[in-house]
């Protein structure tokens, strides 16, 4: 019964609106605008119809959007979109208003036509995926368009179909919120239901059908909870745009979280909150239709996302890159006192800052600047007035792994995969730093324990790596494998 | 329903336009060939490419350059709206191309994401700007080719032009005293048009390399990525100038559907796209006479002939049609079950 | 590593020098130093992901590189387009695309012909007896839909040849085609040699590449071994190319990957 959180999570969500308005109306005290404190003040049905519309949509978009995201279908659902126009026109003429349940019903039908028109062109033509999607679109909405404008010239006509090609929230109504209601939980509840299905197909199809799982039907179900999702957003952000509900809070959530039920829920919240900030927005302002603004809101929310996620956010990566080449710039200071004390025999324990910068080729500011970072991490301390480094047993460690690090590889790269040895210094530059203490055991042993690099030097040894709490002063020190 | 479809009058639907009505008549199917064909010329790369969809996107991006010259208040001149078209269409395909490659989006979605945010700021910004609700989101969304502003461009010719044009079909129209008198869209159309078809005639080559192959295109020096994206700067350019009179989604139709319908009929490049040019011809009339017949939006009307040009060539395609195919299977059946099986396994 | 080096006056057709390629930061190729001598025939062998696909598409500067050069006649690709012959792997084109038989080979020619030139009679003719040596000139009025594998193959082989190049890049040309397509590829290979032409094929069948190569390349992320055939079809080399004896090095590519 997993799927038993799910539903209990999205009953909270509705059940919390209130509560979550509440908050917001706080804030509207310090607001001047009229018009922001009559949306606040929810004395307005039209407000409260608008907002628990867009709460609505949200749920509906977001959860089937989950999906389509993930099975790379965004496209399909912008097609899907598009189609129900025709649908919209022709559930209008069925009595001439705008009846809810016919609109819903031609709709839904539309949708499911040019789903099923694109799946048929590309069974019986050579046209390939993108155009069929691409010929669905136009045309569905092409008709929808040619109806629209001829209803409008119709005798008897009250009018205001435009506002299922932007989306109005004010529009919307009684009878509209109870639809989009009973259309919402539907789709909740199967999605809740059958949530290992559509994971499973979603994921591999093939799979799933091998498993016995009735994968049509799941992908039917899929395509019919879709339209209904399209038709539950249409009131509020049109049909032009009804897609981008669909896709952009999913994609936001698909940078976030790497859990299916997380994406799904995410997506949901994503579009609660762009759908509710949209239809905020457009109550401020007289001419500027809603689903545009919904759509912006779900961008920023996007944005949001591709910066500043924690995991796949363009910002932490970047930060982490920087402190990794932060640790590969202080490994490579660690590597350069442990070469200058190699020149030196071991004598002694310090280096000056100056054989530091000759070693490195720098200057001394950028060898200080160095040091500074290795005493910042507690891998050495500064001596003679600040002129002379010494390791502390940390850093001591670290130095040997890395020269260690950096000898068995080539080492091996020169014995193992025959490369010229002096072809492979820049590569074991590089593998010093990533190579994982099981690999360099893996290393040892195909190296038969070996104690001298390529190049005639000593590998440092296991001893010099625990033992390194009084390293210096004798040129035995650093032992290699052989006292082992 | 009687309303939804007024009575057929042959003589006032379909003879009318063209005696009494001709003068702008012939303007509006002009320019919706143009359009049909300066697209649908395009969009037959695009289907090669598969790239349908991003054509989709670049014609709904348009939208954003627009608004953001509107609010800008810049005049809305040819050379600003190209500007504006060619920056909007840039701006796509690198969002398209930083989300895609910075995060675990894919392709599809990144599409997605970036056209509607564009085409959803284009629509702020416009109505923002016009303070009027719903004039110019219609104009966006569907266009009017009737709109389109008539017999403002002047010419003046000399005596033996005048002479030579006098002779030509409905020199009425066109032709007022010494003077050249035409809708400046359309001939600015015209010329978008036939600047495809020169391209198109003079980079025959590197088109089709580039797109069969393009492994094969390098190395016979032929740079994809710059064909790629002069394609795609051609694809802002033609959809700027196509905005007004079909609008941001009609557009796309026009992209794919005689482009599309050209691959039902014919195996070959170039006459895929001598077809491409009839599909635009022949819609752009049907449509036009459909949408005097309905009373209803031109440009929609373009489209919904377009599309029944496809169903018909779906239908009765000499190859691939959906009858040849329904008739190859029945008589496939006829046959032995070995000779079903030694036959498509050659075909394979 | 026992490289042929023969000097001669001209440059060798296809020169690597420390060539490292990786795809999304994954290394394919690591450290490859190579040098092909004229008018051989080399197969590349290796297992699946060894990178000779790479190997090839970095020759073509197709790939940007990570580090190291490719010469081509010693230059860089860039100046040399028109000496090299590529034939792709059969999957990697629409074969559905609006063009016939004779389309396909004709783009062959193109890199002789200008700007807005179209192919002449004389690149007609050339065509044709491309299409005539592979035995596929009747079919050169075919939309490529309608063809075998084989076919398919060999119409790539016979643009390859209208291209008139000196050396030939070959990607799988053996891979699920017939038998009769299978010899006819190797008489061709074998002319094409004879003619002084330089020719890399990636191969993936072990027990033919012994007949079909006079010298092979056993490729695993790195040169294993390069020769000819009969110093290099030796079970050790062949057990260290496709054995696990170099399991650290992709376990390392693979740390590469995750930590950068």
């Amino acid at each position: 019964m997993r799927h038993l959180p799910l539903i209990a999570g999205f009953c909270l969500l509705a059940a919390a609106m209130p509560v979550w308005a509440d908050r917001i109306g706080d804030i509207s005290e310090t607001s001047v605008i009229e018009q922001a404190k009559r949306f606040f003040s929810f004395r307005d049905p039209s407000v409260r119809y608008a907002l628990i519309g867009s709460v609505l949509l949200g749920i509906s978009c977001g959860l089937m959007g989950g999906f389509i995201v993930v099975r790379k279908m965004a496209l399909f659902g912008d097609t899907l979109s598009h189609a129900v126009l025709p649908g919209v026109a022709l559930g209008f003429l069925w009595n001439m208003e705008k009846d809810p349940v016919a609109i819903f019903i031609g709709a839904t039908l539309a949708g499911l036509l040019g789903g099923a028109m694109v799946a048929l062109i590309r069974q019986t033509t050579r046209l390939k995926e993108d155009t069929a999607l691409g010929i669905v679109l136009a045309s569905f909405f092409a008709v929808g368009i040619c109806l629209l404008t001829r209803i409008q010239k119709m005798p008897g006509n009250k009018g205001g179909l435009d506002e299922f090609l932007f989306g109005s929230a004010a529009s919307i109504g009684r009878s509209d919120i109870i639809l989009m209601a009973v259309v919402t939980s539907l789709a909740v509840l199967l999605v809740g239901l059958f949530y290992k299905e559509f994971l499973v197909t979603s994921f591999d199809a093939a799979f799933a059908r091998a498993a016995g799982f009735p994968v049509n039907i799941i992908n039917y179900a899929l395509t019919l909870l879709l339209a209904f999702s399209v038709v539950v957003a249409l009131r509020a952000v049109g049909v032009v745009l009804v897609s981008a509900m669909l896709i952009t809070p999913a994609a936001a959530a698909y940078l976030l979280t790497d859990r299916m039920h997380r994406l799904l829920g995410l997506a949901a919240l994503f579009g609660v909150i762009s759908g509710a900030v949209g239809a905020f927005i457009s109550f401020l302002t007289t001419n500027i239709p809603t689903g545009p603004l919904m759509v912006v809101a779900a961008t920023m929310v996007f944005a949001l996302a591709f910066f500043f996620g924690p995991h796949h956010g363009v910002l932490m990566r970047w930060w982490r890159q920087k402190s990794r080449s932060a640790r590969v710039q202080r490994e490579n200071t660690l590597k350069a006192v442990y070469h200058v004390l190699e020149a030196r025999e071991f004598d002694g324990e310090g280096v000056s800052l100056r054989e530091l910068a000759e070693r490195r080729r720098e200057t001394l500011d950028e060898a200080r600047a160095q040091s500074d970072a290795l005493c910042k991490h507690h891998m050495a301390t500064l001596h003679d007035d600040g002129d002379a480094i010494h390791l502390t047993p940390e850093g001591w460690q670290r130095a040997c792994e890395i020269v260690r690090n950096h000898r068995l590889w080539e080492l091996y790269l020169t014995n193992e995969a025959n490369i010229a040895p002096d072809h492979v210094h820049e590569d074991a530059e590089i593998i010093e730093h990533v190579l994982g203490e099981e690999t360099v055991r893996e290393l040892e042993r195909a190296l038969n324990h070996a104690t001298r690099d390529p190049h005639g030097r000593v590998i440092p040894g296991l001893a010099d790596l625990v033992s390194g709490s009084t390293p210096f002063g004798s040129p035995e020190t650093v032992t290699g494998y052989t006292s082992r | 329903m009687n309303e939804l479809l007024p009575v057929f009058e042959w003589q006032q639907h379909v003879i009318a336009p063209w005696t009494t009505g001709l003068k702008s008549t012939l303007w509006i199917v002009l320019m919706g060939f143009f359009v049909a064909t300066a697209c649908g010329l395009l969009g037959n790369y695009l289907i090669l490419r598969r790239m349908a969809l991003v054509g989709d996107a670049i014609s709904h991006s348009v939208l954003a350059g627009i608004g953001v010259a509107v609010v800008l208040a810049l005049q809305l001149d040819t050379a600003t709206l190209f500007i504006a078209a060619l920056a909007a269409g840039m701006a796509t395909t690198l969002i398209i191309e930083i989300i895609h490659r910075y995060t675990r989006v894919k392709q599809d979605a990144a599409i997605g994401i970036a056209f509607t945010s564009l085409f959803a700021l284009g629509v702020i910004l416009i109505s923002f700007k016009s303070g009027k609700v719903h004039i110019d989101t219609e104009c966006v969304l569907y266009g009017e080719v009737a709109l389109v502003p008539l017999e403002n461009f002047h010419l003046s010719l000399t005596p033996a032009l005048v002479g030579a044009i006098d002779k030509l079909p409905m020199s009425e129209v066109y032709l007022r005293g010494n003077e050249l008198v035409m809708a400046p869209d359309v001939v600015r159309m015209g010329f978008v048009a036939l600047a495809v078809a020169l391209l198109v005639w003079v980079f025959y080559k590197e088109l089709l390399v580039s797109s069969f192959d393009p492994a094969l295109a390098f190395s016979l020096g032929i740079n994809a990525t710059f064909v790629h994206y002069a394609l795609m700067a051609l694809l802002s350019v033609v959809v700027v100038s196509a905005f007004e009179s079909v609008g941001a989604i009609l557009v796309v139709a026009m992209l794919i559907l005689p482009g599309a319908t050209a691959h039902l009929l014919s195996a070959r490049l170039p006459v895929i796209l001598a077809l491409t040019v009839l599909h635009a011809a022949l819609g752009t009339l049907l449509g036009f006479h459909l949408a005097t017949w309905l009373n209803c939006s031109i440009a929609g009307a373009f489209v919904v002939a377009g599309m029944a040009l496809f169903l018909l060539a779906w239908l009765l395609s000499p190859h691939d049609g959906l009858l040849a195919q329904w008739h190859r299977r029945r008589n496939l059946k006829l046959e032995p079950p070995e000779e079903i099986s030694s036959t498509s396994s050659a075909g394979n | 590593m026992s490289v042929n080096v023969t000097k001669t006056v001209e440059p060798p057709p296809l020169e690597f020098h420390d060539l490292t390629v990786a795809y999304h930061k994954r290394p394919v190729l690591w450290g490859i130093d190579l040098e092909i001598p004229k008018g051989q025939l080399v197969g590349i062998i290796g297992p699946n992901g060894a990178g000779k696909s790479t190997l090839i598409k970095a020759a073509m500067g197709l790939l940007q590189l990570n580090s190291g050069w490719v010469k081509v006649f010693g230059e860089p690709i860039g100046k040399n387009l028109k000496r090299v012959g590529y034939v792709p792997q059969r999957e990697s084109v629409d074969w559905d695309f609006p063009v016939s038989v004779m389309d396909v080979v004709l783009m062959g020619r193109y890199g002789h012909l200008g700007l807005m030139r179209r192919p002449s009679k004389k690149d007609r003719n050339i065509a044709r007896d491309c299409l005539e040596k592979v035995k596929m000139l009747p079919y050169a009025n075919r939309q490529i839909s309608n063809l075998s594998g084989g076919q398919q193959q060999r119409v790539f082989l016979a643009r390859a040849l209208a291209q008139e190049s000196d050396i030939y890049f070959m990607d799988e040309p053996f891979a699920g085609v017939d038998a009769a397509t299978e010899s006819a590829i190797v008489t061709i290979l074998h002319e094409l040699k004879a003619k002084g032409k330089t020719l890399l094929v990636v191969h993936h069948d072990l027990p033919t590449a012994k007949e079909y190569f006079d010298s092979l390349l056993l490729l695993n992320m790195r040169v294993v071994a390069y020769g000819p055939t009969e110093e290099v079809f030796k079970y050790d080399l062949l057990q260290s190319t496709y054995g696990g004896r170099l399991t650290i090095l992709s376990e390392v590519a693979e740390a590469v990957r995750e930590k950068s």
